[in-house]
């Protein structure tokens, strides 16, 4: 080891020690600050998901939002109706759009495509982290809403 | 390295500087004005354990902005560019397993900058930042903050012409 990366080395550590200090000192006092240790991801138990029928009928009473989690190509491709785009992947990027439609209270139908489709779930996992907490999970939501024969937007008419 | 002049207290020296420590307390800055976010891209590159998510995202920018700011400052130059060359490597590694497995994601690291997903400018701008850190970490000379302190104030206290 050359003699500069030997001198440079304990420099090196004490830096990252004060740099890791202060994160953990600023995160105690800021007000957007986030517990260490993250919070165990919620299990998806059946009461996350929300049975077709049900939302069917919030649907139709425009009492909840529909959020489709997939990227934006698939979600012009089709989607539910009235259906607003906020793409799991890319959330931070598209939230500030959303968010003035909502209300930490406001009832949120999100959902993707497929049965394995993670999108809703991830999707959920980030409005929970900002306090979103009524949500409900559409099983192979868009390909069971199209099945059904419920209404879709562009692409998606049937 | 023999027969290479020191960078210390050159005009290419200062650039460096400037570029490397304002790119790190940039980046790192904007990590820390939003951490929740910052944890959400640490997520999403799905390498870290669930638990220790927001830890990284609590550490790595501060670890940033310190290292960063101690390159601006030139104090332990050295062993500052060090550190930022060690946290390219490690993004490098983390945007290349990204991308390896297809994740169409936010990169997480200077905003927007370089693209709304990590791709090839992501790689292109680290890479860039690794080679200037290294140049730093190679050939600056260190300079004690004593030192740096004494020259400014045998600046401050030169007669004026």
């Amino acid at each position: 080891m050359s003699s500069w990366l030997r001198a440079s080395l304990p420099q090196a550590l004490i830096l990252v020690l004060l740099g890791a200090g202060l994160g953990l000192a600023a995160n105690q006092i800021s007000p957007r600050g986030l517990p260490l240790i993250t919070p165990p991801k919620q299990a998806y138990k059946a009461e996350a998901f929300i049975a077709l029928d049900q939302a069917k009928q919030l649907w139709h009473r425009s009492a909840a939002l529909f959020l489709d989690a997939r990227e934006p190509a698939d979600y012009a491709a089709g989607h539910i109706g009235n259906a607003l785009n906020l793409p799991a992947q890319s959330f931070a990027q598209h939230f500030g759009k959303i968010a003035p439609m909502l209300t930490l209270e406001s009832p949120l139908i999100l959902y993707c495509d497929g049965p394995d489709c993670e999108l809703s779930h991830r999707l959920r996992e980030s409005l929970r982290q900002l306090g979103y907490t009524n949500t409900h999970l559409l099983f192979n939501g868009w390909t069971a809403w199209r099945q059904a024969g419920l209404p879709t937007s562009p692409g998606g008419q049937q | 390295m023999k027969g290479t002049p020191p960078l210390h207290h050159n005009c290419l020296n200062w650039i460096l500087r400037l570029l490397v420590g304002g790119a790190f307390v940039f980046a790192g800055a904007l990590k820390i004005a939003d951490p929740a976010k910052f944890a959400v891209d640490v997520s999403n590159y799905r390498l870290v354990p669930h638990e220790l998510i927001n830890l990284v995202a609590i550490l790595v920018p501060w670890i940033e902005v310190t290292a960063g700011s101690f390159v601006l400052a030139g104090i332990w130059l050295r062993a500052a560019a060090l550190v930022i060359t060690s946290l390219t490597v490690m993004f490098f590694a983390v945007i290349v397993s990204a991308l390896a497995r297809g994740l169409n994601i936010e990169c997480g690291c200077f905003g927007t900058v370089g693209g709304k997903h990590v791709g090839l400018v992501n790689l292109a701008i680290d890479a860039t930042l690794f080679s200037l850190a290294a140049l730093l970490a190679r050939r600056s000379k260190d300079c004690p903050a004593k030192e740096i302190f004494r020259e400014a104030g045998a600046q401050n206290s030169a007669p004026p012409r």
